[in-house]
């Protein structure tokens, strides 16, 4: 079950003002970080959607951004399509590729969904790294960034395309989280904790769980769209299964089931790792050391704990269980 | 394209799938008993490969590498049994993953830290280099080893498991851990034993493998998807499943790699796609 | 008396702090952005350009005039670009030195000629780099993938080899390396009967493709691996006891690895940009200088990064003080180093230089490479390229 509660609507516009100041009054690359924050906070989000709600962890959601990436890519750079089209395009493909993968593995559970949602995303990888139009491998270029001139903001100025990817990240949240509040999250969050009571109530489980997949989807392919826009070029290795992973590790670090803590998993990844990496090049384990202990900590995450914390403080009443409680899947 | 072609392919996917199958085993009696999904298992055959050269270079020989490399990697899944995988163990699979996880790029930067960035070299003993004429085609000694090696833990294995009295407690346990624990099987001891055995078969894996596949920084994790594969595709927890998905995996590929080029890398996806879809829980799963 | 005497000390004064502007302005600092990958499959090769880069400023005694700035590529083009727009704003480079994936600087050609940034690519090898995607702003003094493999293909053909089977990687820069040397064999005269792609990085069993190559019945293997590819390979080509000779683009059998490869890599030939045995007086200055501050032997890596240094050094000299004067200057840089003579050449930015065909020994129980062959000044077609 998804609250807003005023904890949440704190921390996230906390972290968004904090983003908007470092990109502002940090350097230069301190704006790069921030996209690329923004990037993993969303898709991180849409991963929290399927996997902190819905129970199931998937490991093609990199994959479902690169579709999505791709489908913009192709549209406005190969077929020279105007921009807004091309995303909604890009857009609509994540939305079947992950509808699809969702419908497949709508009866699978536990380590087998998580081990086909691997395959679908290497192959949906693999398909991309062959097709030598795409330029294989090394991808392609001649990607432009939206034309906002007509309302006055210039898209190509960094500082103005991190503002946007804050409005972007804020849109992403609120969707996601009025459709967690709404009757088919309730229900997402019901097939999670007990399938079969659903299916008792009359609730075509299976169908649930691939529209979840493709809303899922659909967020995810935000961050596509950013990714391909940030760097103005495309390439398949945002679909490989390990890119997936990472947003699995923001989204545990933050919180599971909470939909602002992949926003802060997100940050706190991203600027531990370019602080670490700044001392040594072995910041793969100190990573690892990190998302170990998390989950040896209660697996919380770091606002899951803080939130933990703050109701047994508040001594609020948990009478709705939490999806990230006793659940694991 | 004569038999003697045939040959050598069907050589090259037997002595695939039996590196796959000492691999696949370990991780897939794990889950079995333990029901703990350990993704580590892949650093371990990594583990094993490092160590073995270092043995190897230390005391000059293959032999020495190759026994004493696994009993290294089994005290490393001691250490990792009493410090995390005990704690974890009824954690569900979301955590399990996620810890051990952590553990690959844990183990990655030690291994880089520890031998550097550079791919390194094993050489297999000299009796067994050279080729061996077998069938009426001339095949790497080494190779065919490493095929003995696979059948003979296969075999070994399966007489234990089916003819000895700790067999019949490990077959007992992962039918029905509780029942077992009620019959007096003291599960706890078991489970640590299989663990250990496990590993040690992870390190026997990357120790073998080594002369022919190299040990580089992330061998680890290009192996883990395809024995990932094999235990889903087989069945979680059992010795047959194991045998039956390792072949299948292995033959898939070779050929596939032989005959429909462009395809191969898309096929064994496809292939754990369907069986997912199909049977989710896998061709020969340990419990009915 | 005072007086003369004060202005005497005032005069000296003048005249020294005149003298110290005038040194300082002739020894501005220049400052060099090091991009590449420290961390991933191919650390190694980013390390060993650093060491190569490091070494020619050091030799040269200029190590106060260059500052050296260095960032990590993941080899992710992403990540490649954001440092690379670090470098340019918030370090305030005056040039970029590295890059050894051709997929991080596919991502950054764009950003590099927008910004007017000077760039010596020191390894990344796509054709199209200084072919359609060329710019006025990026030199390249290692090689392209092209450059490496067409003398093979015309050398092998005049040699007596009439049908070939190629194997390589599947991915973009595999494809490369095969088409220059299927275009340039046939070109003179043979025939590639059979050619496969491996799956990138997740081949590490090549026995399928090994006897495959072997039951096509050609007069040669030629192929294009590297790193633990390439060891990979070559011992299981060993291990097969393949009668049919092996021939490759020299990352095959590079000095950075072949000792791993053991007595397999024994008679393999191929063809390179640079072999440590080269007989030269540069070659053989470089390679004592190398071994002792490194203690090992120096790779084409090595030199690929030691050349930029080079290139880089020879630009300000010849009045190279900012990003526009370095990229004015960079094209025009031509010097005997420890490959040969090497020039750019201004119609695609890419180096000109000798490619050298050789063969791997065994020699006082060490691998080394012996030269059979020397085709001189390797040159690329203009290819598109419009600068």
């Amino acid at each position: 079950m998804f609250y807003q509660t005023k904890l949440r609507s704190i921390t996230l516009i906390a972290a968004l003002i904090f983003l908007a100041c470092y990109a502002s009054f940090g350097s230069y690359f301190a704006r790069e970080i921030v996209v690329e924050i923004i990037i993993l906070a969303i898709l991180a989000i849409s991963l929290d959607l399927c996997a902190g709600f819905g129970g199931m962890v998937s490991l093609c959601h990199g994959a479902m951004m690169g579709v999505a990436a791709y489908g913009f890519a192709i549209m406005s750079a190969k077929l020279g399509w105007p921009l807004f089209p091309s995303a909604l395009i890009g857009l609509f493909a994540a939305v079947v590729f992950s509808g699809l993968v969702g419908w497949v593995t709508s009866r699978t559970n536990g380590i087998f969904f998580i081990m086909a949602t691997l395959a679908f995303g290497q192959m949906a990888y693999t398909f991309f790294f062959k097709s030598r139009w795409l330029g294989g491998d090394d991808g392609f270029g001649g990607i432009s960034r939206f034309d906002l001139s007509m309302i006055g903001l210039e898209t190509n100025d960094s500082l103005v395309f991190t503002y946007i990817g804050l409005v972007i990240l804020l849109l992403a949240y609120g969707l996601t989280a009025i459709v967690m509040r709404s009757g088919f999250g309730r229900t997402l969050s019901g097939i999670h904790v007990n399938e079969d009571r659903m299916k008792a109530l009359g609730i075509n489980t299976a169908a649930h769980r691939a529209k979840a997949m493709a809303f899922s989807g659909f967020i995810a392919g935000l961050a596509g769209i950013i990714a391909a826009q940030h760097t103005l070029y495309i390439s398949p290795e945002l679909l490989i299964w390990t890119t997936s992973g990472e947003a699995l590790i923001v989204v545990i670090l933050g919180g599971l089931g909470t939909l602002v803590g992949p926003i802060i998993g997100a940050i706190l990844l991203v600027l531990m790792k370019h602080e670490i990496s700044n001392y040594t090049d072995y910041w793969h384990a100190f990573i690892g050391l990190v998302l170990i202990f998390t989950v040896l900590a209660g697996g919380r995450g770091v606002f899951g704990q803080i939130e933990y914390w703050f109701n047994k403080l508040t001594q609020k009443h948990q009478s709705t269980t939490k999806p990230h409680g006793d659940d694991h899947a | 394209m004569d038999l003697s072609f045939w040959i050598l392919q069907f050589l090259n996917a037997m002595q695939y799938s039996m590196l796959l199958f000492l691999l696949s085993i370990g991780l897939t009696v794990i889950f079995g008993l333990l029901h703990f999904v350990n993704l580590a298992h892949a650093s371990l055959y990594m583990m094993g490969a490092y160590i073995g050269i270092s043995v190897a270079a230390m005391t000059g020989s293959f032999w020495a590498a190759f026994f004493l490399a696994p009993m290294f990697v089994t005290l490393i899944g001691a250490v990792l049994y009493f410090t995390l995988i005990d704690r974890m163990r009824t954690a569900g699979p979301m955590n399990q993953v996620l810890v051990t996880f952590g553990l690959i790029f844990v183990f990655l930067d030690l291994v880089r830290m520890g031998w550097g960035d550079i791919a390194l070299g094993l050489d297999g003993p000299a009796s067994l280099s050279g080729t061996t004429r077998l069938l009426g085609v001339d095949y790497p000694a080494y190779r065919l080893f490493i095929i003995a090696l696979g059948l003979g833990v296969m075999a070994t294995m399966w007489l234990v498991l089916a003819r000895t009295q700790i067999g019949a407690m490990i077959r007992a346990s992962v039918e029905n851990t509780n029942m077992a624990a009620a019959l007096g099987i003291n599960v706890s001891k078991l489970f640590f034993l299989v663990f250990c055995f496990g590993c040690a078969l992870a390190g026997l894996a990357g120790v073998a493998a080594a002369p022919i596949l190299s040990a580089t920084t992330t061998m680890g994790i290009t192996i883990l998807i395809p024995t990932l594969i094999v235990v889903v595709i087989g069945g979680l927890g059992s010795l047959e499943g194991a045998i039956v998905g390792s072949v299948i995996i292995g033959f898939m590929e070779t050929f596939g790699a032989v005959m429909i080029p462009s395809f191969s890398a898309v096929l064994t996806y496809a292939l754990l796609a369907v069986v997912l879809i199909w049977r989710p829980q896998g061709l020969i799963p340990a419990r009915g | 008396m005072k007086n003369i005497a004060t202005k005497l000390v005032l005069v000296t004064g003048l005249c020294l702090n005149l003298g110290f502007t005038m040194i300082s302005t002739a020894s501005a600092e220049t400052k060099v952005g090091l991009l590449l990958p420290y961390t991933g499959t191919y650390a190694s090769l980013g390390n060993a350009i650093t060491e190569g880069f490091e070494l020619a400023i050091e030799e040269a005694g200029r190590t106060e005039e260059f500052t050296i700035v260095i960032e990590d590529t993941e080899m992710k083009p992403p990540v490649g670009l954001a440092k690379a727009r670090k470098l340019v704003y918030q370090d305030e480079v005056d040039v970029i030195a590295g890059v050894v994936s051709s997929g991080v600087l596919g991502a950054m050609r764009d950003f590099i000629h927008q910004s007017q940034v000077p760039l010596i690519v020191a390894n990344a090898g796509n054709n199209l780099a200084t072919g359609e995607n060329c710019s006025p702003y990026i030199v390249r003094v290692s090689f392209s993938n092209g450059q490496i493999n067409r003398p093979m293909g015309t050398w092998l053909s005049e040699n007596g080899v009439k049908t070939i089977y190629t194997l390589a990687p599947d991915y973009a820069a595999g494809h490369q390396m095969i088409d220059a040397f299927t275009e340039a064999f046939t070109a003179a005269g043979g025939e590639v009967i059979g050619s496969e792609f491996t799956p990138f990085g997740q081949t590490k069993d090549f026995g399928p493709y090994l006897t495959n190559a072997q039951a096509s019945g050609a007069d040669g293997i030629f192929v294009f691996y590297a790193g633990g590819e390439a060891i990979n390979f070559v011992k299981q080509y060993g291990s097969f006891n393949i009668k049919t000779p092996l021939y490759g683009s020299g990352f095959l059998t590079s000095p950075l690895y072949v000792e791993a490869e053991g007595d397999a890599a024994i008679g393999v030939r191929a063809s390179l940009h640079y072999i440590p045995t080269l007989d030269t007086a540069e070659n053989k200055a470089f390679i004592k200088a190398f071994q002792a501050k490194y203690n090992t032997m120096p790779s084409e890596y090595a030199v690929q990064g030691y050349d930029a240094a080079l290139a880089l050094m020879a630009a300000v000299d010849n009045g190279g003080v900012d990003r526009a004067t370095l990229a004015s200057q960079l094209p025009h840089v031509s010097y005997v180093g420890p490959r040969g003579p090497l020039e750019i050449d201004p119609a695609t930015n890419n180096i000109v230089q000798n490619i050298y065909i050789y063969d791997t020994v065994m020699e006082n129980g060490a691998l080394t490479q012996k030269i059979i062959d020397t085709v001189p000044a390797v040159r690329d077609d203009v290819a598109g390229c419009q600068m």
